[in-house]
């Protein structure tokens, strides 16, 4: 027998029936189904089960996220030198983003687990994977300048009033992630957003820490030509070394992410692929109405999508199947709706330079009435059966 | 012959596949009829224990309709009678006769003539069906309940293909039992219209060999599981209401049928397959009710074994076959607990989805009965819509059944469900989907009565 199981199986009693620590049993079970897969055998029909269980299914979109990971710690370190005025090494570049970023994902992960096992614990139920992604989802949507404080609350109130207090895992109709952002974005807008987005105290002149989204044109000069000489060429923003939250800045690594996902089945690719039809639609649409060409407003299909947390968002937090609808077709309309909303919000919003949280947010809310509708549309079309 | 074009299933390819010779084995010293897989039953006994029984003998009778009879397969004395929980019958147990050289004494039915099949009014093959213990070979759906005698079926579906993926192939049943077959097409033409025989695409080409056979095939399902269930064939080709109440029987209890009106004597021979992984057992011509523990000799580990991996019925080894149950599936147990088993690659462990390395390949998989994982919550990941064969959304209809919105339940087509077992067989959440569904249907059963 594996040690690691011996010790497992020894301490168990302690956890269980009447043993000193049973109230954590929530805990005790998460550790040792994390070590060792369980194997109870079935006791209904079907008496075969498929090999895929939640546990794998949520530890695929963790493996998603970490060319996002990676850039993201780099590029903190990499803005961090521009700021800086100091050129760095690939390495010193990660090691310095590492320093910033590592102790956000440590706040999240300890606080929101803490909630976890605190819930587990009172409603005597097993601790469910989905936190596994949130608690890497939230910080990644966050600046690396963010307060640790903040990190924590943030999490706090996107898992407890996100998801737990609806019954958990399952249960949500919010993004969890995306509501605790949406929180630290409302109470304290000024670490999320301004010159928050490069992680230095004192920067060099002429270095500004604003995002691709926040800039407008000077009067007569077009937007796309205003981004190119603020640095936000469209292959910069492409790769991602632009300034900006620490996970979003890749379109690339987003598709990558988001390639993986689609192939693996784990998101639905009618999400990802509606979400940038109606973005592209839109952009396009606003493009080709006269005027604004010094705002968002002309910055066409390309710069919407590779500026700001779109693909990001599209491709990680829409696809959450619990918050998103469960229909084929809902899906589609669900997607092209975040796409739609997204470039509206930027354009005709002079509030939030940044529309992606808000429109998939808001089209979680609407997710159970597509769903709704599909199925009664649905329902009609079969031969009724009763 | 028309091809029935399916999609959604259970498409990977699965060890241990029957071989086709076949072998006999021994008269077993018990047999019995058992209560459990017929469906809504409400047994009453018509005989006590230590009462002799000939071949043919009423055993009980269903109290839904007294005239529907379960008759004995072998002469013997009734050496016991199970009950389960609640005193819900479980087997009439019978002993049967050494002394008597292995011959049956059978109880004397009339029997029909082939030329004449046309004239005899239903009412009489009904009720000569009923008498004779093979009226319940005919299930009416929608919840596949013993077939109501007063309902005239718009089609019935003939399906040469048992439940379960290695149920016993149709080319060995049938083997010499044509004539049986086509006379009971033509009794099935007495009672209905519309005839439908199905098919699995691979057997085709070896039911060559049975002369006649091919020309009553009228449609040929896929070959992956459930698509030649007779619930699929029906959703697939049903166009009106109406059509939800039509019958099914397997080709197997055709044969039956067909020998019974022809001799006028009960037929007991069976044809069952026991399958289990790394092996290539034979079929196996048995007596129907045959104990489980002939079939499968001594089993010494954990395995289950059932009447079908996805929608058979778990049995003891000292229990014995049902009617209705051809197939016997030896599910072996896989007791190692993997360090960090949930992030393996898995080349060897089989899968519908497409997050283990497996699914890239085509070599036959050992499905093993563990539940690989835990229960918990539905996340709504859709992976039960994408497997559903009768386009269900079992993930709402659940959540329907579980606020006791029997209504909503039914809209999104709950009695459309064959109970093949394929959404508790996807759910990464490792809920028991196709127990609620099957309790959907049920509640709703019982709601009518």
């Amino acid at each position: 027998m594996h040690p690691l199981k011996k010790l497992l199986n020894s301490s168990e009693k302690y956890f269980t029936g009447s043993g000193k620590f049973n109230r954590l049993k929530p805990l005790f079970d998460a550790t040792k189904t994390f070590l060792f897969f369980p194997s109870s055998k079935t006791r209904y029909t079907p008496f075969v089960r498929d090999s895929l269980d939640l546990k794998r299914f949520m530890s695929f979109v963790l493996i998603s996220l970490l060319p996002v990971l990676i850039f993201g710690i780099y590029n903190t370190g990499f803005q961090a030198g521009i700021a800086r005025g100091e050129s760095y090494t690939f390495f010193q570049a990660f090691l310095l983003g590492s320093s910033y970023v590592l102790p956000i994902i440590i706040v999240s992960y300890a606080v929101g687990f803490f909630w976890e096992v605190l819930f587990a614990v009172i409603r005597k139920h097993k601790i469910s994977e989905g936190f596994l992604v949130t608690g890497l989802l939230f910080p990644l949507t966050l600046p690396a300048t963010i307060p640790l404080w903040q990190v924590a609350i943030g999490i706090s109130f996107g898992v407890v009033i996100g998801k737990e207090v609806f019954g958990g895992t399952g249960r949500n109709f919010l993004n969890p992630a995306l509501t605790g952002r949406a929180f630290l974005f409302f109470s304290y807008p000024v670490s999320m957003s301004g010159d928050v987005w490069m992680a230095v105290k004192n920067s060099v002149d002429g270095v500004s820490g604003a995002t691709a989204l926040s800039i407008l044109a000077p009067e007569g000069e077009k937007i796309t030509s205003a981004l190119s000489d603020s640095g936000f060429s469209l292959s910069n923003l492409f790769l991602g070394f632009v300034p900006g939250s620490i996970g979003e800045t890749s379109a690339f690594c987003c598709i990558l992410g988001a390639l993986f996902l689609i192939i693996t089945k784990i998101a639905n690719f009618r999400i990802i692929i509606g979400g940038i039809a109606g973005l592209i639609v839109t952009a396009i649409i606003f493009y080709l109405i006269p005027g604004g060409s010094d705002s968002w407003m002309n910055a066409g299909p390309l710069f919407h999508l590779c500026a700001g947390g779109f693909l990001f968002g599209i491709s990680f937090m829409a696809t959450d199947p619990v918050s998103a609808p469960g229909t084929n077709q809902g899906r589609w309309i669900f997607g092209f709706l975040i796409g739609f909303l997204t470039v509206t919000i930027r354009v005709a919003n002079p509030a939030f330079v940044e529309g992606t949280m808000l429109a998939i947010l808001f089209m979680n809310v609407f997710a159970p009435m597509l769903d709704h509708i599909v199925m009664k549309y649905t329902a009609s079309k079969r031969i009724p059966n009763v | 012959m028309e091809n029935i074009k399916i999609s959604k299933g259970f498409k990977v390819a699965l060890a241990g596949m029957p071989d086709l010779s076949v072998i006999q084995i021994p008269e077993p010293e018990t047999i019995a009829v058992s209560a459990l897989d017929i469906p809504y039953i409400r047994p009453k006994l018509l005989v006590k224990e230590n009462d002799p029984v000939k071949t043919g003998t009423p055993l009980f009778c269903d109290k839904r309709n007294k005239c529907i009879h379960y008759v004995s397969p072998g002469t013997g004395i009734v050496k016991q009678i199970i009950f389960g929980q609640r005193r819900r019958l479980v087997e009439v147990v019978i002993a049967l006769d050494k002394n008597r050289d292995k011959k049956d004494e059978f109880i004397q039915f009339e029997t029909l003539s082939p030329d004449d099949i046309d004239t005899v009014p239903r009412s009489k093959i009904t009720k000569l069906l009923q008498e004779g213990g093979l009226w319940q070979c005919f299930r009416e759906f929608p919840s596949k309940d013993t077939a109501d005698e007063n309902h005239e079926p718009p089609m019935i579906i003939v399906s040469l293909n048992g439940n379960d993926p290695f149920s016993p192939h149709p080319q060995v049943v049938l083997e010499n039992e044509i004539s049986f077959f086509e006379f009971g097409i033509k009794v099935l033409k007495q009672f209905s219209n519309r005839i439908i025989v199905t098919s699995r695409q691979d057997n085709l080409s070896s039911l060559n060999r049975l002369n006649g056979l091919k020309e009553h095939i009228t449609h040929i399902a896929p070959d992956f599981y459930p698509a030649w269930d007779p619930g699929v064939v029906l959703y697939k080709l049903k166009r009106t209401r109406e059509e939800n109440r039509s019958w099914c029987i397997s080709a197997e209890h055709l044969v039956l049928m067909g020998k019974f009106l022809l001799t006028g004597r009960y037929p007991v021979k069976r044809v069952v397959t026991v399958t289990r992984s790394n092996d290539k057992k034979p079929h196996i011509i048995t007596r129907q009710g045959a104990p489980v523990k002939d079939l499968v000799g001594s089993l010494d580990d954990n395995s289950l074994i059932t009447t079908g991996r996805f929608n058979g019925r778990y049995v003891e080894p000292k229990s014995h076959m049902g009617f209705f149950e051809s197939t016997l599936t030896i599910i072996s147990d896989n007791q190692k607990e993997e360090l960090f088993g949930f992030i393996k690659p898995g080349l060897t462990k089989p899968t519908a989805s497409k997050t283990f390395l497996s699914c890239l390949t085509k070599t036959p998989k050992n499905l093993d009965c563990n539940i690989h994982g835990e229960e918990r919550a539905c996340i709504n990941c859709g992976y039960c819509v994408n497997i559903c064969p009768v386009d269900l959304m079992p993930n709402f209809i659940i959540k329907a059944l579980l606020s006791d919105d029997i209504e909503d339940a039914l809209n999104y087509g709950l009695l459309d469900c064959c109970e093949c077992g394929l959404c508790s067989y996807a759910c990464p959440s490792k809920i028991e989907l196709t127990k609620l569904l099957s309790h959907g249907i049920d509640a709703h059963y019982k709601d009518k009565e």
